[in-house]
């Protein structure tokens, strides 16, 4: 047997332990342990040197029971097709949590852009997209941008893609710039969204937010906005760490009577980096990086990498947290998970929290397709419905069953897949 | 008035009346430099301008006497207190210039200063340099008009030509009916040749000396002879030849004979500068550069020019004496600047650059150079003497360590010190020539640049804002040139030139001072953009690229940081083969890696600043030359490229790409073809400073592409023992030498692979940045499997960010078979301007191929020091293997050559050699290896001593690192480890009692070493908390591997 690390089968373990726990049927089971369709495809490629190269395409749909496919794709060098896959999962589950009618792709060709000219990247785009047209579109599957691609590349496959159709269809993608058919509000949406469902987290708990003070990691994009909602709603950031380029560590940032987000933006680089002496200088004490879990606060919010509240350092939380929102992917480890579960924190997962910028993304899709464009206070308002609506089903579920709202999100999102399955007579 | 008041009137008096003699010659040189002009207009305008050199202005007259004219100034009167200079053309006396006074306004003393009679000189010799112009062009019209006659006449041209030179310059006569008798000897007329034995020269005109009679003298001809033939000769000449060969040949020769005087001039190594000078400058105003001159004796002028002007070195003139533009030597005399009698150079500086245009200019290549000014390299000798400060000759023979004490004192020495009145009075010239404009003044040593030792960045260039009234911005001037003559005798070129056995090459200091290339933009000024491009491209980001496809290191404003390796920002590197091919092809790269920082002159505060580049741009509402060019906009996710309408430098995140530029311009590949030429031409490897701004590219400097001995190909041995190899690598190799590495850290790429959990994949990583914290810094190397830094799928590498691995000497990339395929490996691009910017190696192994060695074997059956040095990651095991090389080969360390031209690298086991690291591999002649850690050691051991534990509230101090390890060289901090109470006050007391030492001993370093730290020590606080919960450096206590060694303290108290 094979004990190698694989993250399609990961992923179909913990989805086989869902399924146990919600004893879903066979049929069932062995429909969504696996995607649906998946497309292998080759691209020729001319390259700048007048040579020929051939790569490697994927495209996998996992589960479009809710609604046409949406899935990034990615540019890597050693791409496998069970990355893919899990990654495909993923994706239907993360849809389906905030109830979104969308359902799980994944795509991605074997390339390392950092060894192809951009004439090249464009051309593999575009050789991409001809090979691969018929199984996507605004109404089959949507792709988007990821590991290693951009806009720019979004925008190559959707001129590919409209040439090919002969229509104008910017539905076909998304990701895409503000006036090329993207949506307002997208910078905003995922920092935003995670304070939609910390607000009502602290309904919830029957907190007002004035009344509360919070501690981020990060003072990225995602970070910044949730910072900014934050403080309008009443509540006082004492804490923010960030990553210091130059010393290659991060510091964090405190005032005990809170930040002044404006101030610190403007000490801050592109890269979300505050100048530490322009900080000290307005009175912020400046600590390592580690501090910002250790605050006194009511919240805390780990906005910048994975596997960033550990078994080491989980038991530095104060006994003044009550919840965490995860606006970063996976920032708790499974054990500190379990700590935070005896402690009676509660917590916000990550596929929930997060899930903004996808609910954007379909949004951005819908004024596509309708080729009607929203004002962006449009857009957030109707995130904010989206997102509070999607905290309300997990934690009433979770308030009933008396599940932990990770286990909660989970089972929402594939029961709902599953209802469809069933409904649309597939099993 | 005190002494000192008196002397600084006195002092002031004579510099004005400097400044009036120096207007005062160069109103005369404007007059006479006119072209086209009459001698008596430019005479009666002479006399009216001379006497505004004098003292007294309004009491001078001036007359010329000239041929038979008389020209007198308006106010003229004859008077017993004269000066008078003669006039000689051709050596002949031909007038003089007188300067009176008015008898009745001078009272009792000479009216004269001797310095005006040297004035009255140099005003003589322009008017003798104008007179003799004035004759050669006479002679050349009285040819055109005689030409022109020669249709109505019917007379062939030749013979009308021949008739004038014959009446007017005999001698020339006889030289072209020479030579007209050779050249029909050559084409075999059968007279020629009789005419030849009449002369009782061999008939077959073969009469030169064989190797055989060599030892006998041979016939002496009188040449007198000729006379009586030169008529036949010419009758030969037009019964053989045609009307129109004829007139060519004589067209030629005469024309030839006129450069000889600049042939003379060149020729003789006693002419002093000023006469090459004027020689120059006389062929220029003939306007001989134009016509043609044969290329035998336009290549022996240029041969001539750069061994007078630049350099004697043999491989240099060979290169360049074919590809000069001779008119081009007037513009450098006409800016150089030498004492009398000067038999100086301008320098290795001056000449790269001056040849690498000329290439440039010959093969069509569009490029310009800054307006410069030269200074010869003698004035050197000449302010070394004026201040009597000859001793300094002998400073290179004193140890480093005096030099080094006694170099600061020796800059101010140096700026304090007074400068030939002459060399003021020139600089004064350049100055008004620049205007405010910034300039920089560099050194261009004999030594700097030359081909074969790249002498690089030792000596000072001083960037100058040049603000200010004319005697500030001299002043400024000289301060600057005074350093960057003390930084002949400074440390660091001392010690090279030790090492390199040129210590007794006799140096000179010439200066180059440069306009600095740029606009203004707010306060400040600065070129749009400047670089260094390299021939050879040392760092490789993908493998399509070659080495030969050179590198370009590219900065917004000064190049200053594309010079230097930045430690805190990054240039944006271009291949310029291949422009297309991005390190940073991924927005977040980009921006991570896009320049953050620029070098400016700040023209208000007079000074050389670093700034914010987009603090720049939005202080300056938005501006910056070029802004649409050299920035993208990032914006919803990707770069755009904006025009002017539409770009918002206040608003939009500017970064500095040059993307539309690239796509825009033929600017890249006008630098490759720039370094492809050179490259060529100068059949050496070069690289260029250049900077761009208004539109033009310009070169600043070109010498042979210098690398460390750390990045030179290394010589792979042969016959080597196997069990001393560790691994070979054939492909994808770069060059360089990555020495005494002490531990490895490999991951075992088939046990990587089997993980089976995501956890434990993470864990690998997190396992080596704590290992790369706690190993020796540069003296452990990193192998792992695929793609260190990948950001997709985790098995692919091990997943790290730069910050766990910056500590390594090198980074190893295995790409082991599985199944059927060879994976990619990533060439170290996730963070490859760091590994750039650091000199960390990069190399990728392909251990599956034929004929490669890989032990892994030696790697995993050793003893793994993982769990002893990181007991909390022992689960890992069996993936993380640390060696102790030393203890595992009798002290041996491992060793990796690198070479490029082979394509081959190997590592193997050796003794270790005696310099500290890979990063500056010279040795130092005159402190053992020894004595960098036995006096850290003893140093940290009064420290310790000294310390009052109470007082301080400290427990126990340990030492660790190099000075423990005996490892340490002359960078080493001192790390010391302090267990401490933990009580604020004391720790603050303790920390500035320390602080104090180490300032010291870092001034101490210094002066032992050359190396300059600020500080020395490197000192770790822990508390009883965290040696209980081993944390940070607390591991090191009572470590099983490279343990603290704790030291006595409190000695001194009892």
């Amino acid at each position: 047997m094979n004990k190698s690390y694989n993250a399609f089968k990961m992923a179909q373990q913990q989805f086989d332990s869902i399924a146990e726990h919600l004893s879903l049927d066979q049929g069932t089971r062995s429909l969504l342990r696996v995607p649906m369709r998946e497309y292998h495809v080759n691209i020729p490629v001319k390259m700048d040197d007048g040579t020929v190269e051939v790569f490697n395409g994927f495209r996998c749909q996992h589960n479009d029971a809710l609604g046409p496919g949406k899935g990034g794709i990615r540019f890597h060098p050693l791409e496998t097709i069970d990355t893919v896959r899990a990654l495909s999962m993923w994706m239907t589950w993360k849809c389906s949590v905030v109830d979104i009618p969308l359902g799980g792709s994944k795509g991605g060709v074997v390339c390392d852009p950092h060894h192809l000219s951009t004439g090249e990247q464009e051309r593999i785009c575009r050789g991409y997209m001809r090979q691969i047209a018929g199984a996507l579109g605004p109404v089959r599957d949507v792709p988007a941008p990821d590991v290693m691609t951009s806009a720019q590349h979004m925008l190559w496959m959707m001129d590919e893609y409209e040439t090919i159709t002969g229509g104008k269809y910017p539905g076909v993608i998304t990701g895409k710039p503000v006036g090329l058919g993207g949506s307002l509000g997208r910078t905003e949406a995922t920092g935003f969204g995670v304070v939609f469902t910390l607000r009502e987290a602290l309904k919830e708990l029957n907190i007002s937010p004035s009344e509360t003070t919070a501690s981020i990691q990060g003072f990225g994009n995602v970070a910044q906005y949730a910072i900014q909602l934050f403080i309008q709603l009443g509540g006082t950031v004492t804490c923010v760490s960030c990553w210091d380029q130059n010393e290659a560590k991060s510091f964090a940032f405190s005032k005990k009577d809170g930040i002044n987000l404006d101030e610190l933006r403007s000490i801050t680089d592109h890269f979300g980096g505050i100048d530490k002496e322009k900080a000290q200088d307005l009175g912020y004490e400046v600590l390592p990086g580690e501090a910002w879990i250790e605050q006194s606060v009511d919240i805390l919010i780990p906005a910048a990498l994975e596997n960033q509240i550990t078994a080491e350092n989980v038991s530095k939380i104060s006994r003044s947290v009550k919840i965490i929102a995860e606006a970063a992917n996976g920032p708790t480890t499974p054990e500190a998970d379990q700590v935070l579960k005896e402690r009676g924190i509660f917590v916000i997962p990550d596929f929930l929290a997060n899930a903004g910028g996808v609910t954007c993304s379909y949004f951005e899709q819908v004024q596509n397709n309708m080729n009607y464009y929203w004002e962006k206070d449009e857009v957030i308002s109707k995130l904010d419905i989206k997102m509070t609506s999607a905290f309300m089903a997990v934690s009433g579920l979770a308030r009933k069953n008396n599940l932990f709202m990770r286990d909660a999100a989970y089972i929402i999102s594939v029961n709902r897949v599953a209802e469809a399955c069933k409904l649309r007579g597939w099993t | 008035m005190s002494e000192l008041e008196f002397e600084d009137s006195t002092l002031v008096h004579q510099l004005h009346e400097r400044a009036k003699e120096l207007e005062c010659l160069y109103l005369v040189k404007k007059i006479v430099n006119r072209e086209q002009q009459n001698i008596n207009d430019v005479f009666e305008k002479l006399v009216n301008v001379i006497a505004s050199g004098w003292q007294f202005p309004s009491l001078c007259s001036v007359r010329i006497n000239y041929a038979k004219d008389t020209f007198v100034s308006e106010n003229f009167s004859a008077s017993s207190w004269v000066q008078s200079a003669k006039l000689n053309l051709r050596g002949k006396p031909v007038g003089e210039v007188e300067v009176h006074y008015n008898d009745e306004s001078v009272h009792i003393t000479n009216p004269f200063l001797p310095e005006e009679q040297q004035l009255l000189n140099t005003i003589a010799e322009r008017i003798e340099n104008f007179l003799y112009q004035q004759d050669l062009q006479s002679t050349i019209s009285q040819w055109e008009i005689a030409k022109s006659d020669l249709d109505s006449n019917k007379k062939p041209d030749w013979m009308i030509i021949l008739e004038l030179v014959e009446k007017m310059d005999s001698k020339l006569f006889n030289k072209l009916s020479r030579r007209m008798l050779n050249r029909l000897c050559l084409l075999g007329v059968e007279d020629a040749q009789n005419v030849l034995g009449c002369l009782g020269i061999n008939k077959t005109c073969d009469n030169i000396p064989t190797e055989r009679d060599i030892n006998i003298p041979s016939l002496k001809i009188n040449f007198e002879l000729y006379d009586k033939f030169d008529q036949h000769i010419f009758k030969i000449a037009s019964d053989n030849l045609s009307a129109e060969e004829i007139t060519s040949y004589l067209n030629n020769w005469i024309k030839e004979d006129k450069t000889g005087f600049l042939v003379n001039v060149l020729e003789n190594t006693n002419s002093p500068l000023s006469e090459i000078a004027a020689a120059i400058s006389r062929f220029h105003h003939l306007n001989l550069a134009n016509v043609e001159i044969s290329s035998y004796s336009r290549t022996n002028i240029n041969a001539l020019f750069i061994q007078r002007i630049f350099t004697e070195q043999i491989e240099f003139i060979r290169s360049a004496r074919e590809h000069i533009d001779i008119s081009d030597f007037y513009s450098i005399m006409q800016h150089s600047i030498y004492p009398n009698n000067s038999h100086g150079k301008l320098g290795g500086k001056s000449a790269g650059l001056f040849i690498a245009w000329q290439f440039l200019k010959k093969a069509g290549i569009k490029v310009s150079i800054p307006h410069t000014w030269y200074v010869s390299s003698d004035y050197m000798l000449k302010f070394i003497y004026f201040n009597n400060l000859e001793e300094v000759m002998e400073q290179k023979y004193k140890s480093l360590e005096e030099i080094r004490a006694e170099y600061t004192n020796l800059v101010q020495i140096f700026k304090n010190s007074d400068f030939p009145l002459d060399l003021v009075n020139n600089l004064s010239m350049a100055i008004e020539d620049f205007g405010e404009k910034p300039i920089i003044v560099r050194s261009s040593s004999l030594l700097e640049d030359r081909f074969g030792s790249a002498f690089s960045g030792k000596y000072k260039s001083l960037f100058l804002a040049n603000q200010g009234t004319k005697e500030e911005r001299l002043t400024d001037v000289l301060d600057a040139i005074a350093e960057i003559y003390a930084s002949t005798f400074s440390p660091d070129p001392i010690e090279y030139r030790k090492e390199h056995k040129l210590l007794e090459f006799h140096e000179e200091m010439a200066i180059i001072i440069q306009e600095v290339v740029g606009e203004k933009v707010g306060d400040y000024f600065f070129p749009s953009f400047a670089g260094v491009g390299f021939g050879y491209n040392e760092y490789r980001w993908s493998p399509k690229i070659k080495k030969e496809d050179g590198l370009l290191r590219i900065v917004p404003g000064l190049g200053t940081r594309a010079v230097d390796r930045l430690s805190d920002d990054y240039p944006v590197l271009i291949c310029p083969a291949n422009p297309g091919l991005k390190v940073n092809p991924i927005p977040s790269e980009a921006i991570k890696y896009s320049p953050g920082k620029i070098d400016v002159i700040n023209l208000k505060e007079n000074s050389f600043e670093t700034v914010n580049l987009n603090e720049l741009i939005k202080n300056n509402s938005g501006s910056y030359p070029d802004i649409e060019k050299l920035f993208s906009v990032y914006e919803d996710d990707l770069f755009k490229s904006k025009n002017r309408y539409q770009i918002d430098g206040e608003k939009d995140a500017l970064f500095f790409t040059l993307e539309p530029f690239i796509e825009s311009t033929d600017l890249i590949k006008n630098l490759k073809n720039v370094l492809d030429e050179l490259n060529n031409r100068l059949d050496t490897i070069v690289d260029i400073e250049f900077a761009y701004s208004k539109n033009q590219l310009y070169l600043l400097q070109c010498r042979p592409q210098a690398g460390s001995s750390a990045s030179l190909p290394q010589p792979i041995p042969m016959d080597l023992d196997e069990n001393d190899i560790l691994f070979t690598a054939k492909k994808f190799v770069t060059n360089g030498l990555v020495d005494n590495i002490e531990y490895t850290v490999y991951i075992d790429p088939e046990s990587y692979n089997s993980i089976s959990s995501l956890k434990k994949l993470e864990r690998v990583g997190r396992a080596v940045g704590k290992l790369n914290s706690v190993l020796p810094r540069r003296c452990f190397i990193l192998m792992g499997p695929g793609r260190w830094g990948s950001r997709g799928d985790i098995k692919m590498g091990v997943k790290v960010n730069y910050s766990d691995i910056n500590n390594t000497a090198m980074l190893i990339e295995i790409a082991r078979k599985k199944g059927d395929y060879v994976p990619e490996v990533s060439f170290g691009t996730h963070f490859f301007q760091d590994l750039v910017e650091a000199s960390i190696k990069y190399l990728p192994l392909y251990p599956d191929d034929s004929n490669v060695i890989f032990k892994d074997a030696v790697l995993t059956r050793s003893k793994n020091m993982l769990s002893d040095i990181l007991p909390e990651f022992s689960d890992l095991a069996d993936v993380v293997f640390v060696t102790d090389l030393k203890k595992e080969n009798d002290g041996k360390i491992l060793r990796v050559l690198l070479n490029e031209e082979i394509n081959e690298a190997i590592a193997l086991f050796a003794e270790p050699t005696t310099h500290e690291s890979t990063y500056d591999v010279y040795s130092h002649p005159d402190v053992k290896k020894e004595d960098f850690w036995t006096w850290r050691y003893s140093m940290a051991e009064t420290i310790a001593a000294g310390i009052n534990p109470d007082e301080f509230g400290v427990n126990a101090i340990y030492i660790i690192g190099s000075t423990k390890n005996a490892t340490a060289g002359p960078m080493s901090d001192i790390d010391l480890l302090i267990h401490i109470t933990g009580e604020p006050e004391k720790k603050k007391l303790l920390s500035k009692w320390l602080d104090g030492w180490s300032r010291c001993l870092g001034r101490m370093n210094y002066l032992r070493t050359g190396y300059k730290t600020e500080k020395l020590l490197d000192i770790h606080y822990i508390t009883d908390f965290d040696i209980e919960q081993k944390t940070s450096m607390a591991v090191k206590i009572d470590a099983v591997t490279d343990a603290a060694r704790k030291l006595i303290i409190g000695k001194d108290d009892a």
